[in-house]
């Protein structure tokens, strides 16, 4: 589907994740611009003082300082601005608790950080994919 | 994926052969249910006829006759037990309106629906390859 490419906000405290998300885009082919945020405060910082134009997608890791995804996700969806953004989860943590709170604040996606780059390109691959679907 | 149930809330009869045609070409392995509107999909959402498991995914299309898509979105997106569940909104009309509020209300994704057969294969080879892709829930 032909569409606008809307803009991606990623929400990261690891580095090398975030550059491990540049090169899954770039080998991708993925061409939305992609912001990023080292955890739930700065993204809320870029989010309401517009420094960058609203995302309609997230990608959210959940393990962060400062103000950790759950916590980041509950108050963007209390916020009229902000709440219809779709957020997809990538993280490594496996645990119950987090994909039940985050499925509980309508996640689009829990995705759990592969291993390796190839499966890694492989699960970004699969979200482009997804992505071309929908109408943001 | 979980071999959860998925259920589509459809009233196309071409629609709904060609999707249980493309889940057994595809090898999709949940079970799955239609709902003809929106009040036979809350009875078995909830109740004391409701499916067992509770589905994981919804398919609705939001803008057939008869089918009011958006009101049960809210209900669901309001049941403390329904709440989570990944609700993927398809329409073949251009509604702004409705496809704001599915948007308001966090749908997974609103998708164009597709009518032809192969469309719709394609179609869901994409989602079945997402739905694997992530992560539910016990």
């Amino acid at each position: 589907m032909i569409q606008k490419l809307v803009n991606i906000l990623l929400v990261e405290d690891d580095e090398v994740d975030v550059m491990n998300v540049k090169r899954a885009f770039t080998k991708n082919n993925i061409k939305n611009e992609l912001f990023v945020a080292g955890n739930g405060v700065e993204a809320l910082d870029m989010l309401r003082s517009s420094i960058i134009p609203l995302p309609r997608i997230i990608i959210l890791d959940i393990n962060m300082p400062k103000m950790n995804g759950i916590e980041f996700l509950k108050i963007i969806r209390e916020d009229e601005n902000l709440k219809n953004i779709s957020v997809f989860v990538m993280t490594t943590s496996n645990e119950d608790s987090d994909k039940i709170n985050a499925y509980n604040l309508n996640v689009a996606g829990y995705i759990l950080k592969p291993l390796s780059f190839e499966k890694f390109i492989n699960s970004v691959a699969t979200l482009k994919n997804f992505w071309s679907l929908c109408e943001m | 994926m979980v071999a959860a149930n998925i259920l589509i809330v459809d009233n196309c009869k071409i629609f709904i052969e060609n999707t249980v045609n493309a889940f057994s070409q595809i090898g999709i392995k949940s079970t799955l249910c239609f709902a003809e509107n929106d009040s036979k999909a809350w009875s078995m959402l909830h109740g004391k006829n409701k499916l067992l498991p509770l589905p994981k995914i919804m398919l609705i299309d939001i803008n057939a006759e008869g089918i009011n898509g958006i009101d049960l979105i809210n209900k669901i997106r309001f049941d403390f037990e329904l709440k989570s569940i990944l609700i993927f909104v398809v329409s073949n009309i251009d509604d702004v309106e409705k496809k704001c509020d599915a948007l308001n209300l966090n749908i997974a994704g609103y998708m164009h629906k597709p009518s032809e057969k192969g469309e719709i294969v394609a179609f869901f080879s994409i989602l079945n390859d997402y739905w694997n892709s992530i992560e539910f829930s016990r």
